[in-house]
């Protein structure tokens, strides 16, 4: 795998990681208490760990390879990543002074590690 | 030789609120406490893994990559730092259940100001201008997304 595939899937698989987890943690309905033991049942808290666990793995493939002044600013793109996702899997709704905050703190993120 | 205290408690008047009327709004917001406090917990655990690391590679053995991981793992500062990371990550499933994720997410953003500001003053790693800037947009992001949640609840 290119040094390149794996710090895209690690962005990817990153936002995705947050959308499952709020998919798995989120009570549907059922009115039952929030409670930790009970996560471990479902599927998509095991999909978090998962990808989060793959998204390290690739990340310290991609770093091994790619120059980290490269590779961190980009991270900052799963910030609006996870938004749309969470648009479309989780149905929320994204105000316009949020996309504003999203894409500020995209470009804060980018400027921190433009200059290393 | 103990005085008596007389002293009058008047009844306080009983206030007329039934619970459930209180809007949610005005409920303690512990979520917001769950994430700020997963935010710096994380950006602690980096640290603390970071001073570790650099005195456990004064010592890194002789071996495979396997045999140095572990040397690094067995490290105190970087177990207690891994630790301390993983605290975070509960206090971060508790926020995630109760608000957008969407919302939530780019506040992590934080950490990237928290640990690159203790680099500095715990390790004596430089900032530049460029970085200091990136640390204020972030901010400044943060705080919009405030006011991006009272939008929300309208």
């Amino acid at each position: 795998m290119s040094a390149f595939s794996a710090l895209w899937l690690t962005i990817i698989l990153s936002a995705c990681a947050q959308v499952f987890l709020k998919r798995g943690v989120t009570r549907t309905g059922s009115g039952a208490p929030f409670s930790y033991m009970s996560l471990l049942k479902s599927p998509w808290v095991w999909a978090w760990g998962i990808s989060f666990v793959l998204a390290t793995g690739l990340w310290l493939i991609a770093m091994s390879r790619i120059q980290v002044s490269y590779a961190f600013p980009l991270l900052s793109i799963s910030y609006p990543i996870v938004a749309v996702l969470s648009i479309f899997l989780l149905g929320e709704r994204i105000p316009a002074s949020r996309w504003m905050a999203i894409a500020v703190i995209t470009f804060g993120v980018a400027l921190i590690y433009r200059s290393s | 030789m103990r005085p008596e205290l007389a002293v009058e408690v008047e009844e306080a008047p009983s206030i007329p609120i039934r619970l459930e009327k209180v809007p949610n709004a005005l409920a303690f917001p512990w979520e917001m406490v769950a994430a700020l406090g997963a935010i710096i917990l994380a950006s602690c655990g980096h640290l603390l893994i970071k001073a570790g690391l650099r005195s456990a590679v004064l010592t890194t053995p002789a071996g495979g990559i396997f045999a140095r991981l572990v040397h690094y793992l067995l490290h105190p500062a970087v177990a207690v730092g891994l630790g301390i990371y993983g605290l975070g990550t509960i206090l971060w499933v508790y926020a995630v259940s109760r608000r957008s994720i969407s919302f939530l997410y780019p506040l992590t953003a934080l950490n990237y100001a928290i640990v690159t500001m203790g680099g500095k003053f715990l390790f004596g790693e430089s900032i530049t201008r460029g970085r200091w800037l990136g640390i204020a947009v972030v901010m400044l992001g943060v705080a919009l997304m405030q006011l991006s949640m009272k939008e929300e609840k309208r």
